[in-house]
């Protein structure tokens, strides 16, 4: 898929591309508003990572000139300001998603992927990994042939993980993913233990090889 | 006291006072020039009866006219009398009854006869001039002191609207909305002065708030970008291949203290936005069916730490931002199960405007007092310390009652809403 980052932070911005290009995507960044601009012009990305404060310029214009292009790009705003009025004015403007800074790149991740997956207009709303296949508008999961039954939260966490495959993924970025942040996890990261446990003897029993990975202390990681 | 009133008061006493006194003085000295008056009179009647001794050398007949008589008594041999003015009684033998009288009692001559001679006038007259003077005071007095009422209670009305207007608007003043001061044009310089300096500091406390409030924005953004950067290189890091578990450990241990730090500044920021006023979408919300999707929200942490729920929901609407309403309950819920113990209890009841979290846990009190102040909390506590402050910041935007209680050892939060009459 074919990214563009519209981000002045240089640190945060190096993260975001070294963790998106491993998995073969494009990414393209503009450092403010007027490069921002330009490329939203010439090129057509799938998905647009959207900073709200450039120093040139407020990231709000760029949505409405998205739409003033009759741009189908999908655009995911990432911003520090934890506002209600920002984010429903940015998705009133017509973007897919809002995250609020700090985040975990996983987190950001599989957002983008699923609003890649929702823009596609080839009937592209299948997941496949290897041997698991899922449907994501019937919400069903197959190894091979075989159907498997996942609960709302085993669900999330497989597509969670296919998103960031070849990733460490943290617990608390898991955990917050499943619960959102309303719930302080911060106590419970062990718990999501559980979960975990349960999907992959789902997936196993089905046939499917155990991808997931525990890396101690850290995390968990889905790879072949 | 109100101004007008204290005044009113002060003057009215002074006026009192004063028309007392002068109506005192005036009636003494009325009286003075009457009664001096009279005896004029009886003077010039003692002159006319001297002179008419000395005449005809004989008294003049004892004869009543109006309003006046004359005696006379035969003095012995060797007896005097003083000449003197006295207040007596007057007969009236016209209206047959007695009157206030003055009387001159003198001695005249008659030959080598001492005679006592007794002048007496009626001092009705008199009497009635100050009595009708005495009235006419009293009558000046008293419409004085009502029109003194009347005027001060008008005017200063009046006189003070512009001040009322003004201190009505400054008590409305609320920073969040922008209404300007709507001034009542007024000709007494101190309430123009008065309106010039609201104005002009209004303007100057919005401008600081603007500063503060860009300031606040700003602080988090520039607090969350680096705050971002660290997330994102630790979530970098671990990709790296090779780490130890000592150094998966210690990764852990930073990436939990930046999730409470951004947690931290978010706390602050909302803190600083509810005491503001600046969370303005309020709608009709069901609290039960709120409080129920939380409960099921929270029902795997329920399980996973073994505690057992027992609820009690009866339907009750609140008017409130959900945003907001999410929190409190998120805080109170959270806080219950943080502070729990193995296999405890929690209790949530709703009914008769009265929500109520319960939850078993360490023995000890917590201090009423102190336990909605910030970063109160116990030093092995996960949480900010900010969960409780911001949860007793939403209940005071909407005038609700939080308030603790130990009974039975559980510890209870109650938030008591206000019942629209």
């Amino acid at each position: 898929m074919k990214i563009l980052l519209i981000e002045d932070e240089v640190a945060l911005r190096d993260s975001i591309i070294a963790y998106f290009t491993e998995e073969g995507s494009i990414c393209e960044t503009a450092d403010d508003y007027a490069t921002a601009l330009t490329k939203i012009n010439i090129y057509n990305y799938d998905c647009i990572v959207l900073d709200l404060t450039l120093p040139d310029g407020d990231g709000m214009e760029i949505l409405r000139n998205l739409k003033r292009l009759h741009k189908n790009d999908g655009v995911l705003i990432i911003s520090a300001r934890h506002s209600l009025d920002d984010k429903l004015s940015g998705l009133n403007l017509g973007a897919d998603d809002y995250l609020v800074k700090p985040f975990h790149l996983s987190e950001l991740k599989a957002r983008v992927s699923a609003i890649v997956r929702r823009k596609s207009f080839d009937g592209n709303n299948l997941i496949l990994f290897h041997e698991i296949n899922i449907d994501t508008l019937a919400m069903k999961t197959m190894v091979g042939q075989n159907s498997v039954n996942l609960t709302k939260k085993e669900y999330d966490l497989l597509v969670y993980f296919i998103a960031n495959q070849s990733k460490v993924i943290t617990k608390g970025a898991l955990a917050e993913h499943l619960w959102g942040d309303e719930i302080d996890l911060s106590d419970h990261f062990d718990f999501i233990y559980t979960h975990i446990k349960n999907l992959r003897k789902k997936l196993v029993e089905a046939g499917c090889n155990d991808y997931i990975k525990s890396m101690y202390g850290v995390g968990y990681k889905f790879s072949s | 006291m109100k101004l007008a009133q204290k005044y009113n008061r002060v003057n009215l006493i002074t006026s009192l006072i004063i028309l007392v006194l002068s109506g005192g003085i005036y009636y003494f000295a009325i009286h003075y020039i009457l009664t001096n008056k009279l005896d004029n009179d009886l003077k010039i009647e003692e002159e006319e009866i001297v002179a008419s001794v000395h005449e005809y050398h004989k008294l003049p007949l004892p004869s009543d006219f109006k309003d006046q008589k004359v005696t006379y008594l035969k003095l012995k041999e060797g007896e005097s009398a003083e000449r003197s003015f006295s207040n007596t009684t007057y007969n009236n033998p016209g209206e047959k009854e007695t009157e206030p009288g003055r009387s001159l009692v003198t001695t005249v001559k008659v030959g080598t006869q001492d005679y006592l001679v007794t002048i007496t006038k009626s001092s009705l007259e008199a009497e009635d001039l100050i009595r009708l003077i005495f009235l006419i005071t009293l009558g000046v007095i008293i419409v004085l002191l009502i029109s003194l009422i009347a005027v001060n209670r008008f005017i200063l009305n009046s006189l003070w609207r512009p001040f009322y207007e003004m201190l009505k608007q400054l008590k409305a003043f609320n920073l969040a909305d922008q209404n300007e001061f709507s001034v009542q044009h007024t000709q007494i310089d101190e309430f123009r002065e008065l309106n010039q300096s609201v104005i002009s500091m209004s303007t100057r406390v919005r401008q600081d708030y603007k500063e503060l409030k860009s300031f606040t924005d700003n602080a988090s953004h520039e607090m969350m970008t680096p705050l971002a950067v660290i997330n994102s290189k630790l979530d970098t890091l671990i990709q790296t291949e090779a780490l130890s578990d000592r150094q998966g450990e210690l990764i852990e241990d930073v990436y939990l203290a930046v999730n409470k730090l951004s947690r931290l500044n978010q706390s602050l920021l909302l803190l600083a936005k509810i005491e503001n006023n600046l969370i303005k979408d309020e709608e009709d919300i069901m609290l039960d069916v709120l409080v129920a999707q939380k409960l099921r929200q929270f029902n795997e942490l329920f399980i996973a730490n073994g505690i057992t729920l027992e609820k009690n929901l009866e339907p009750q609407r609140l008017y409130m931002s959900k945003y907001l309403a999410d929190i409190m309950l998120n805080n109170l819920i959270n806080n219950a199960i943080r502070h729990n113990k193995q296999n405890g209890q929690i209790t949530v009841h709703l009914a008769a405007g009265k929500f109520s979290v319960a939850n078993t846990g360490v023995d000890k009190a917590l201090d009423s007092h102190r336990a909605f102040e910030r970063f109160y909390k116990d030093s092995s506590s996960e949480g900010t310390g900010l969960g409780l402050a911001i949860t007793s910041q939403i209940c005071n935007l909407y005038n609700y009652k939080l308030s603790y209680s130990h009974e039975a050892d559980r510890h209870v939060f109650t938030i008591k809403f206000q019942m629209p009459v």
